[in-house]
């Protein structure tokens, strides 16, 4: 059996996938998802082998899902599009496959066979998720997205991952790795990150500590383990 | 005394010369400020024999002749400048050098003086933008009297002896500097009295043309046809009083006023020779009825004898001409001969601005059709996956589902009028919204509100549509849950206003990605009803997005 995870939008659609699914006998359906959040919840959860995943979704669409997986918990990934305008984007991708709405099932046996010679020979998904711009955090019951260059910087704590901005402070469900991938922040402590555009002022401190002043006027420490690789950065 | 009397009957002499010359047309561009060069030496001619003339007709004084030689030369001066003065007076000089006598010598130089003071007045005028004054009798007057003072002066100092010197001057001083000045001064005014007439008749001439273009720009905007070619022709023929105005297109003569209507009919082909030449040519064509004639290709007995034609340019492209024509025996105004100029130029100008406003309505009209027809391929598909999935489930919800569809199908591919009912258009709009409750299951809640009053107003075809698919494609599409979207439609004041809300509030980032289907629908109720109508969105950050379209009252402003 295919671990398998659907995430669409539409209850209607993902009844209908997930029946067709079902019918092919081939998948162990883990979670059906109806938004990008949640699925990113599923995908840390049950680690998924493939992706059934529709790209019109609100607030995050599919294609900005990929760029928020950790990299060793990416599946493979299957678009399930109503219409092919994407068809050109999501191979270039190098996703798996994309179907089309309304699915038909003989086509969906086309890509089980695909699926399966894949996970036999035990492949490795190779996808070039698009650079992460924009972070979804939770806020009520909205998804507040926050640009990547408004972060002052990323502060890890045991409440969560929290994003410092000139306009207040917002969770994230990302983890520091993904948040890493974008080549603004930078890894400075095992529980920090900083804007790169932010750093205001680097002090050295004695035993190869520092500390870094944002321009939001926060002090960051920074690690050994992480100092010459900032030092790199910066060209110091 | 008699030497007065007589010097004043010599200048009336000049005076009729004058006056009879300023009626000449080669008169006529002499009043400008830079006279071309032709024109320079045709004065210099003219006032060069005037200044010989006043020698001849001189009385001998004492050994010299009292004479009105300066009015030339002065003249000349202060209308050409000081080369033409300075050129004018040498020949009256040397001319009055060539007679001897004991002033010869002093005569010419101070002739070429006097030339010269005519000049520098000239000078002095045009460098303070004075140059009207130039016409003005009292300096013509001051200038010729200072003139003829240094003229005797110079006698005086030049000529020997000088006991003769001075009993001329004493006798002639006075009656010269006299008659001379008030000769040129009266010539002068009558130049300027001749120069006031033209410029009255060139007021009467372009508050004509500004009438007879207020008149046909209107008609011209509203096509370029028979109709309303024939409109035009009448306008001109009547306006400026011609014998006759043709007006045709590229091919065939559109419209005919005037004499020789009986056989220059609307529709026959273009074909006389000068037409086609300023056709082909893209150039004015005149014909005087003299030295070239119009002879008329259609009837020996036609009466037209002259005629101006002027081509009539779209984008450097010849769409017709405008033919003035005068009969046999009438001569060709100049001033027609202008205005015809100046009409078609107008005309090509209103026609190149019809065919750009044409083209842009045909451009928004086929936008308009082309995003009407196109059914959004997502909703489409989204509609047929759902009802396959709710059709297992819910068979008759998935029966009415089909009906929606088609229903709402049906009437994109069907409309063609421009103009649906409210309640057409609200009908639907309702079908498209059923489908895409279905869709979004418990995301999307849709209201109407809609005064029944106004259910038969007229509103422009797929108003409603592109705004409320905005609404769910930028609005609920982008809501994780809890979806609204109210459709209210309400007579306010003095227009009728339509408001179609979301509570997703999400337009207002994506104004230039929704910018098309929002755009046209406002472009179009412009275009039909006026500026002061169309739509308007307005954003309150996660509250709501409100599309407000403000259409004119029932009764109001026509399409």
């Amino acid at each position: 059996m295919i671990r398998a995870l659907l995430v669409d939008d539409e209850r209607n659609a993902r009844e209908e996938l997930a029946t067709l699914l079902e019918a092919t006998g081939e998948f162990e359906l883990l979670a059906s998802c109806p938004n990008a959040l949640e699925a990113l919840r599923s995908i840390r959860k049950f680690h998924p082998q493939v992706l059934f995943l529709d790209i019109d979704m609100p607030v995050i669409d599919g294609f900005t899902l990929l760029s928020m997986i950790d990299s060793e918990l990416m599946p493979h990934v299957v678009f399930v599009t109503a219409h092919d305008d994407y068809a050109l984007q999501s191979f270039e991708e190098k996703t798996l496959d994309y179907l089309l709405k309304p699915v038909a099932p003989e086509r969906l046996a086309k890509t089980v066979t695909k699926l399966k010679e894949l996970l036999e020979k035990n492949t490795v998904p190779r996808h070039q998720p698009p650079e992460l711009q924009r972070i979804p955090c939770l806020k009520g019951h909205r998804i507040k997205l926050v640009a990547t260059e408004d972060i002052d910087h990323v502060h890890s704590s045991a409440s969560g991952i929290h994003l410092h901005t000139d306009n207040g402070s917002f969770f994230t469900e990302l983890t520091l790795k993904v948040l890493s991938r974008s080549p603004l922040l930078l890894q400075c402590h095992k529980q920090y990150l900083v804007n790169l555009e932010k750093i205001d002022e680097i002090s050295l401190l004695e035993g190869g500590f520092g500390e870094i002043l944002t321009r939001a006027g926060a002090r960051i420490p920074i690690s050994r383990r992480y100092l010459r690789q900032l030092k790199q950065v910066l060209g110091l | 005394m008699t030497l007065i009397i007589d010097l004043l009957q010599q200048m009336s002499v000049f005076v009729v010369i004058a006056y009879l010359f300023t009626k000449s047309p080669a008169f006529r561009p002499l009043t400008s400020e830079v006279l071309p060069f032709r024109q320079k030496f045709l004065l210099y001619l003219i006032f060069s024999s005037f200044s010989i003339l006043g020698t001849y007709f001189g009385l001998p004084v004492k050994g010299a002749i009292a004479n009105t030689r300066a009015i030339g030369p002065v003249l000349a001066g202060i209308i050409g400048g000081p080369g033409l003065g300075l050129a004018t007076g040498l020949t009256g000089g040397l001319h009055r050098y060539t007679l001897g006598g004991f002033t010869a010598l002093s005569c010419g130089i101070s002739t070429t003086l006097e030339g010269l003071v005519g000049g520098l007045v000239y000078q002095h005028l045009t460098r303070r933008n004075l140059a009207d004054k130039r016409f003005s009798p009292a300096v013509v007057l001051a200038t010729t009297f200072a003139a003829e003072t240094l003229q005797m002066t110079v006698i005086l100092l030049l000529s020997r002896p000088w006991q003769d010197a001075f009993a001329l001057v004493r006798t002639i001083a006075l009656p010269m500097m006299l008659t001379n000045s008030v000769g040129a001064a009266l010539f002068i005014s009558i130049i300027r009295d001749q120069k006031s007439v033209r410029d009255r008749v060139g007021v009467i001439s372009s508050a004509k043309a500004l009438k007879i273009a207020e008149k046909t720009l209107d008609l011209l905007s509203q096509g370029f046809n028979r109709e309303t070619a024939t409109r035009i022709a009448e306008v001109i023929y009547r306006e400026t009083g011609v014998g006759a105005v043709a007006i045709s297109n590229a091919d065939e003569l559109l419209a005919f006023t005037g004499l020789g209507a009986d056989h220059h009919l609307p529709g026959s082909p273009v074909q006389s020779p000068l037409c086609k030449t300023a056709m082909r040519e893209k150039r004015v064509v005149f014909a005087d009825g003299h030295q070239r004639k119009f002879i008329c290709t259609v009837s020996e007995d036609c009466p037209l004898g002259s005629a101006l034609i002027v081509p009539l340019m779209c984008d450097d492209e010849v769409v017709g001409t405008i033919k003035l024509y005068e009969p046999k025996q009438k001569l060709f105004l100049n001033i027609n001969r202008a205005l015809g100029k100046g009409l078609a130029h107008l005309f090509s100008n209103q026609l190149l601005r019809s065919r750009f406003q044409s083209q842009k309505d045909l451009l928004l009209q086929s936008e308009l059709r082309l995003a009407q027809a196109q059914v959004n391929p997502h909703f489409l598909f989204n509609a047929l996956n759902t009802i396959r999935a709710i059709v297992t489930r819910d068979a008759e919800e998935a029966r009415s589902l089909l009906l929606h569809l088609s229903t709402f199908l049906r009437k994109n591919l069907k409309r063609t009028g421009d103009l649906a009912s409210l309640a057409e258009e609200v009908a639907h709009v309702q079908s498209y919204l059923k489908i895409e409750e279905a869709r979004f299951a418990d995301r999307l809640q849709v209201s109407f509100d809609i005064d029944p009053a106004l259910e038969p107003l007229q509103i422009p075809v797929f108003t409603l549509q592109p705004l409320v698919e905005n609404a769910v494609k930028h609005g609920i599409a982008n809501l994780l849950e809890g979806g609204h979207i109210a459709i209210s439609a309400r007579e306010r004041e003095d227009f009728v206003e339509i408001v179609i809300e979301d509570n997703a509030a999400s337009y207002c980032e994506q104004e230039q990605q929704n910018g098309l289907g929002i755009d046209l629908v406002d472009k179009r109720i412009r275009n039909i009803y006026g500026p002061s109508y169309g739509v308007r969105l307005s954003c309150l950050p996660e509250q709501w997005t409100r599309a407000r379209i403000k259409l004119p009252k029932p009764g109001g402003p026509k399409p």
